[in-house]
């Protein structure tokens, strides 16, 4: 972790590791979504993909989207940050499409992903993760 | 699957995670103790795990058998990345994070019975 108090003046201004303080509970929260989304389409895919193809193949792609946040956060170097950053953007872009979505379309979307009624079936947290993800790439840099 | 021993891990998780979290508003890092209730806790999820298998091995009911080993097989990996996870943090997020795997462990037994019952597709 930087020392922000004695800073050599010549050297370059590095930003807070994303993995730690705070952010090892997001990368923790992240992880469970990143679990939980891939154990679920895996499953749905392989077995009964052809009920709903959007809905099924929507979740392994939220699923991934969790798994590029979780790694790129816990990572933490300047790199992992722009990924990250690309990943929560579009896991709220997903998120709230997917969400919207589900409310003015219900027959498409009657199988169910994470995303699904802005993430109504996990207790909205899909909804606020991204904007907390996102503040807390800001908070860091 | 849904008898005596699920509701015995659901309760030890929840007591560890009550621990935890007391750990957490006093601001205590973990300590070895709590480290040796998180090895109990995945002796328990172990135990379930195996039982789990063996009694659908044994079962000709039809559920979502590969869901229902995926979901004992995702407790069994909670504890030790959560203990993993939160070594040599300096701040009070490590024990909040070891709090959050003992409280997503009673979900997790939940969603494996409701595999078990067949109302989850």
């Amino acid at each position: 972790m930087a020392d922000h108090g004695v800073v050599d003046p010549g050297a370059q201004h590095w930003p807070t590791p994303t993995g730690q303080g705070f952010g090892r509970v997001l990368v923790a929260v992240y992880g469970i979504f990143a679990l939980a989304a891939t154990s679920r389409s895996a499953v749905q895919i392989a077995t009964e993909l052809y009920k709903a193809p959007l809905a099924y193949l929507l979740s392994a792609f939220a699923a991934l989207v969790y798994i590029v946040a979780t790694v790129s956060l816990a990572r933490g170097d300047m790199t992992s940050r722009r990924l990250a950053t690309v990943a929560i953007t579009i896991e709220l872009v997903g998120v709230l499409i997917v969400g919207a979505a589900s409310e003015w379309f219900a027959s498409v979307f009657q199988h169910p992903t994470v995303w699904t009624g802005f993430g109504s079936g996990y207790g909205f947290v899909p909804l606020v993760l991204p904007f907390v993800g996102l503040w807390w790439l800001r908070h860091t840099r | 699957m849904t008898g005596t021993y699920a509701t015995v891990v659901t309760v030890v998780a929840l007591l560890l995670a009550g621990w935890a979290l007391i750990c957490t508003a006093l601001n205590r890092r973990p300590t070895l103790l709590l480290f040796a209730a998180g090895v109990l806790l995945e002796a328990l999820l172990l135990v379930f795990a195996v039982g789990g298998v063996v009694q659908m091995a044994g079962s000709d009911l039809h559920f979502a058998r590969a869901e229902f080993v995926g979901y004992l097989l995702g407790c069994l990996a909670i504890p030790p990345l959560a203990f993993y996870w939160a070594r040599g943090e300096k701040s009070r997020s490590g024990m909040v994070v070891i709090a959050l795997a003992f409280l997503i462990i009673p979900v997790m037994v939940l969603r494996v019975q409701q595999v078990w019952a067949g109302s989850v597709g």
